[in-house]
């Protein structure tokens, strides 16, 4: 990419990614919580970073909503969950941490090969990053089902979110206002949600390892 | 026009306001939410005449909200069954094993749930559907753990996560067609409508709309209950109370099938049907096995249900990658499975207050201590296996004639071995529940007979669809196929 | 083509980098005792040892065989070999056919393998745990080495060495792409590894159970340890040279005169200064990692330049 607008949306996407895989490298409760607040926080600079280039006021407002939803009230909130009942640090993940990252890497050059049929079509200057978006799709998913506590588990669903937003981005900068509204309605809803029902888990459980929900197994 | 619209998603929204602002919980409010879903379900039937009459109409700002001939079968659906469960969920009887607090509860969020629904069928603006679909996902999460137990909020966990995932993979579906519409025509405000999608399909770019299909299948099929994202389907439908598994089971899959093929008309035209039907036929395929498979040794009766849900789910989306007359199949099976499955589950919600007990092998004597509800379940049963006079024969039937006709023989002899397993491991149970005598401490003796109606004209229906059905009832999906295989 | 002064400046720059390696890993010892607050030994220190190290007796273990006499020799040997195709000074290099990536990474292997045989040879229980730990980390951070240059040598359209260097200077908006942070990142944390740095190995340790390299060669005296010794200094100051001559590679002389030469030495200098000054300020600041987590920093590192190779791959 020659243009500085699509090195600059790159870089930032390439760090949105970076915060993504560090949820497979570290394992504490508060270094992801730290991880996708600096994610939600890069994510919400690349959008202003587009909003500033295309002049779209509906993406400025995205920024500010994506700052300060998911890049601060959401972490204060799951911190205050984690202090709730955070219990001890993230037990052994389903695969160790060095083979996460080694798949974590593969699955990103997998969204690369995805993605090829769109980078034909796309004739934007910022869609050099979209497979990074893909790539951090594919790697929350991977730290959905790979991980065991229920915290992480939605920390990874809320940095899939954050991926899925980044491809809309870099794609087509952002979807009609009154759908993105929508989508943030929802996934404030969805978590909030998904709190409630770990409050219910922790109170039934005592305790937030996804293990333990093995009863209904036939 | 506008009015019967209104009366149609208005009436569950009104239903769940009204439960919300009344504390402490009355009996009035339960009264109030039943009728006003029997006024959504006048409203949905009204629409579908004047659908038939010709109108498509559409309302909103850039024609958000559209209601064709699929879209009203599929409302008439919904809000039947959401009928059926607000008539029959907690909080208007007597005879209680709720508290008034879990009364208002699940008043206020299965209103929600409905309103959700159909606001996910008659919405035109794909990205209307999907925020309505991921609504529904949270609507109901809350209403799973109704009792607090261990199992139940195991289930609402998985459900609430697996649904969201899969959400969230049908959003980047969206954004892919998104994506693609923009680059060919660059407008904005109705880009997201799928009668532009529709206008725009010939010439998009094949292989965006190909990825974007299949992230779309994952994703509302993990709605859906397709194999292998299924694995959230059987608790959730298990450990839900009854009138909620009636609507997840019954409509909220159906629901999901819609988004399915909403988009997959659009992606036909784009790409070509070899690849979407293929795709489907698989994932139909998994499911059928996988529920044939589960359904062999299955010890809870809610949890076959739910397996049987899967079923016929998988039945539906094989339908719908054989061509028109699958679609028929499919469609046909869609409205069936809806009042079947919703009796069903309503019908074990019954067993399970006088049983107390979820297991197939404590329940005997069915016959003897519910005479009503054990013929009406053995009905439900042999519906749901498919035998005649109840129409899900005949949507069996019309499956494996498209298939045959399509040029599938062996799919088809896979499918009806599959089925036969399927039917032989839910009739094997049957028998033991329905004989011999029921256990010491079970009360004999039907309560709380009103309560049977409803149920009673659901078999009817069953029947009657299998005789022939109503004419206009026909009309409307021979419309409705007729937009699906365009 | 001025071949003599081709080959006569090539012979320089390994000759200079012998010669400043020692006084390299000095600076870096100097700066990470002030920063802890203390006097700190003079930064000739280390050309003092070897001076020391030469004179000395050897004393080799009876259980030892020839592998231990010339494992010393293959590694030294190997290190200057890689010292001839790195740019240090200059980018015409009459070695620039045979300058390529693959066979850096080949030679640095050799010398890792051989140090790692020499420790097993003895039978030293301390030599084969150093041995192990050592073809662990090596294992894991090797390829990194080609992926994360291979990365710069897609843009470049060639794993040549010197070409990697001059396309960045002809076009420096490509210093700054994520493809290449993304490289110098993962390169910066396998030179720690390569290196036996903090957070991977304490170089200054002897506790027996925190030791890799030091492990390896406990059992070395005399003029064999000066030489092992000699060879790992080199190594740090060829991986800072390419850390620095293939990300900011201006000063590297593209022509063969004086005073290209002489500004090439004197950025050089200045780059190896401020790379040791971030490398004090680094070990200082981090703890050394235990020993089953070094695999995943390893695999970060990895990640990251597989990262690098797939965005410089959209670039181009």
């Amino acid at each position: 990419m020659d243009s500085a607008f699509g090195q600059l949306t790159v870089l930032g996407s390439s760090l949105v990614l970076l915060c993504g895989l560090t949820l497979l490298w570290r394992r504490g409760s508060a270094a992801h919580i730290g991880a996708f607040a600096a994610q939600s926080v890069a994510l919400a600079a690349t959008a202003g970073l587009i909003a500033v280039v295309t002049g779209s006021r509906e993406l400025w407002v995205v920024a500010v909503i994506l700052l300060g939803l998911k890049g601060i009230l959401m972490p204060i909130l799951l911190k205050r969950m984690d202090r709730r009942f955070g219990g001890p640090r993230e037990l052994e993940p389903y695969v160790n941490t060095a083979t996460s990252l080694v798949i974590g890497g593969l699955l990103v050059v997998l969204a690369y090969i995805v993605t090829w049929p769109i980078l034909d079509v796309s004739r934007l200057p910022t869609r050099a990053g979209m497979p990074l978006a893909m790539g951090l799709i594919f790697v929350s998913l991977f730290v959905i089902i790979s991980r065991k506590k229920a915290l992480t588990q939605v920390i990874g669903f809320l940095a899939l979110e954050n991926g899925i937003a980044l491809l809309a981005m870099l794609g087509t900068y952002g979807i009609p206002f009154i759908v993105e509204v929508g989508v943030f309605l929802d996934a404030l809803m969805g978590f909030l949600v998904m709190q409630i029902v770990i409050y219910r888990i922790q109170e039934t459980f005592e305790s937030i390892d996804v293990e333990q929900l093995n009863r209904l197994s036939q | 026009m506008r009015l019967t619209y209104l009366l149609l998603v208005g009436a569950p929204l009104v239903a769940a306001l009204v439960a919300a602002l009344v504390r402490p919980y009355l009996r009035g409010v339960g009264v109030a939410g039943a009728l006003l879903s029997t006024l959504s379900l006048a409203a949905a039937l009204r629409l579908a005449g004047q659908v038939l009459a010709g109108a498509t109409p559409t309302w909103g700002p850039s024609d958000m909200m559209r209601v064709d001939a699929l879209s009203v079968l599929l409302a008439v659906c919904v809000s039947f069954v959401a009928a059926l469960a607000a008539w029959l969920g907690p909080g208007l009887g007597r005879d209680e094993h709720y508290t008034p607090a879990q009364a208002r509860r699940f008043r206020i969020f299965s209103s929600l749930f409905a309103f959700t629904m159909l606001i996910a069928v008659t919405a035109n603006n794909v990205a209307i559907m999907w925020v309505a679909v991921e609504a529904t996902t949270i609507a109901s999460a809350l209403l799973i753990p109704l009792h607090v137990s261990k199992a139940s909020v195991e289930a609402s966990w998985k459900y609430i996560l697996i649904g969201s995932v899969g959400i969230a993979l049908a959003f980047v579906g969206t954004v892919l067609g998104y994506f693609d519409y923009v680059h060919l025509a660059g407008e904005r405000e109705s880009a997201l409508n799928w009668t532009s999608l529709m206008a725009a399909a010939p010439s998009m770019h094949p292989r965006v709309m190909a990825l974007a299909f299949v992230f779309i299948v994952i994703g509302y099929g993990t709605k859906a209950g397709l194999a292998p994202m299924h694995t959230w389907l059987p608790d959730a439908h298990a450990e839900a109370p009854a009138p909620l598994s009636a609507m997840m089971s019954g409509v909220l899959l159906a629901v999901a099938l819609y988004a399915i093929i909403r988009w997959k008309v659009v992606v036909d035209l784009a790409v070509g049907s070899a690849l979407p039907d293929r795709l489907l036929l698989v994932l139909g395929l998994a499911s059928l096995a996988v529920a044939a498979l589960s359904l062999v040794g299955q010890r809870q009766y809610k949890r076959l249900l739910a397996y049987s849900s899967i079923e016929h789910t998988g039945l539906m989306c094989v339908g719908l990658g054989l061509g028109p007359l699958g679609a028929f199949a499919a469609l046909l099976h869609l409205v069936n499975h809806a009042v079947a499955k919703g009796m069903m589950f309503l019908l074990s919600g019954r067993i399970l207050d006088r049983y107390h007990t979820t297991e197939m092998g404590e329940v005997s004597g069915l016959l003897r201590a519910m005479p009503v509800t054990g013929g009406l379940f053995a009905a439900g049963m042999l519906a749901l296996a498919g035998l005649p006079p109840f129409g899900i024969f005949f949507s069996k039937l019309s499956l494996v004639r498209a298939g045959f006709a399509t040029g599938h023989p062996w799919l088809m002899a896979l499918v009806l071995v599959l089925l036969l397993a399927a039917v032989v491991a839910m009739l094997a149970q049957i028998n033991r529940m329905l004989y011999g005598a029921p256990p010491a401490g079970v009360r004999v003796g039907e309560s709380n007979r009103w309560g049977l109606v409803p149920l009673v004209l659901c078999a009817a229906l069953l029947v009657a669809f299998g005789l022939g059905g109503f004419g206009a009832f026909q009309t409307l999906l021979d419309r409705a196929v007729e937009i699906v295989s365009r | 083509m001025p071949l003599p002064t081709g080959y006569t400046v090539a012979i320089a720059q390994t000759a200079l980098a012998l010669l400043l390696a020692p006084g390299l890993v000095g600076l870096i010892r100097w700066l990470k005792a002030r920063l802890q607050n203390r006097r700190g030994a003079p930064v000739w220190q280390p050309y003092l040892e070897l001076r020391k190290l030469f004179a000395k007796e050897v004393v080799v273990s009876s259980n030892a065989s020839w592998l231990f006499r010339v494992a010393p020799f293959v590694v030294f040997a190997s290190t200057v070999a890689v010292a001839f195709l790195i740019p240090v000074l200059a980018v015409p290099s009459p070695f620039d056919p045979v300058g390529d990536l693959l066979v850096v990474v080949y030679l640095l292997l050799l010398g890792t393998f051989f140090l790692a045989l020499a420790g097993l040879d003895p039978g030293s229980a301390f030599g084969g745990m150093g041995s192990s730990r050592e073809m662990t980390v090596a294992a894991l951070s090797e390829p990194t080495v080609a992926l994360a240059i291979f990365a710069l040598a897609l843009g470049a359209g060639s794993t040549n060495l010197g070409q990697i260097v001059a396309r960045t200077m002809a076009d420096p908006a490509a210093a700054v792409s994520p493809g290449y942070l993304l490289a110098f990142g993962a390169l910066f944390v396998v030179t720690l590894a390569e290196n036996g740095r903090l957070p991977v190995d304490n170089p200054a340790t002897h506790l027996e159970l925190t030791m890799i390299h030091e492990a390896m060669i406990l059992e070395y005296s005399g003029r064999y340890l000066a030489l092992i010794e000699w060879a790992a200094w080199l190594k740090v100051l060829l991986f800072f040279s390419l850390l620095g001559n293939l990300f900011v590679p201006w000063g590297v002389a593209t022509v063969l005169t004086p005073s290209a030469l002489g500004w090439a030495l004197a950025t050089l200098l200045a780059k190896l200064v401020v790379l040791a000054v971030v490398l004090a300020v680094f070990e200082t600041r981090v703890a050394k990692l235990r020993l089953f987590r070094v695999p995943e920093l390893l695999a970060v590192s990895f990640v990251l330049a597989v990262l690098a190779i797939t965005v410089s791959f959209l670039v181009r």
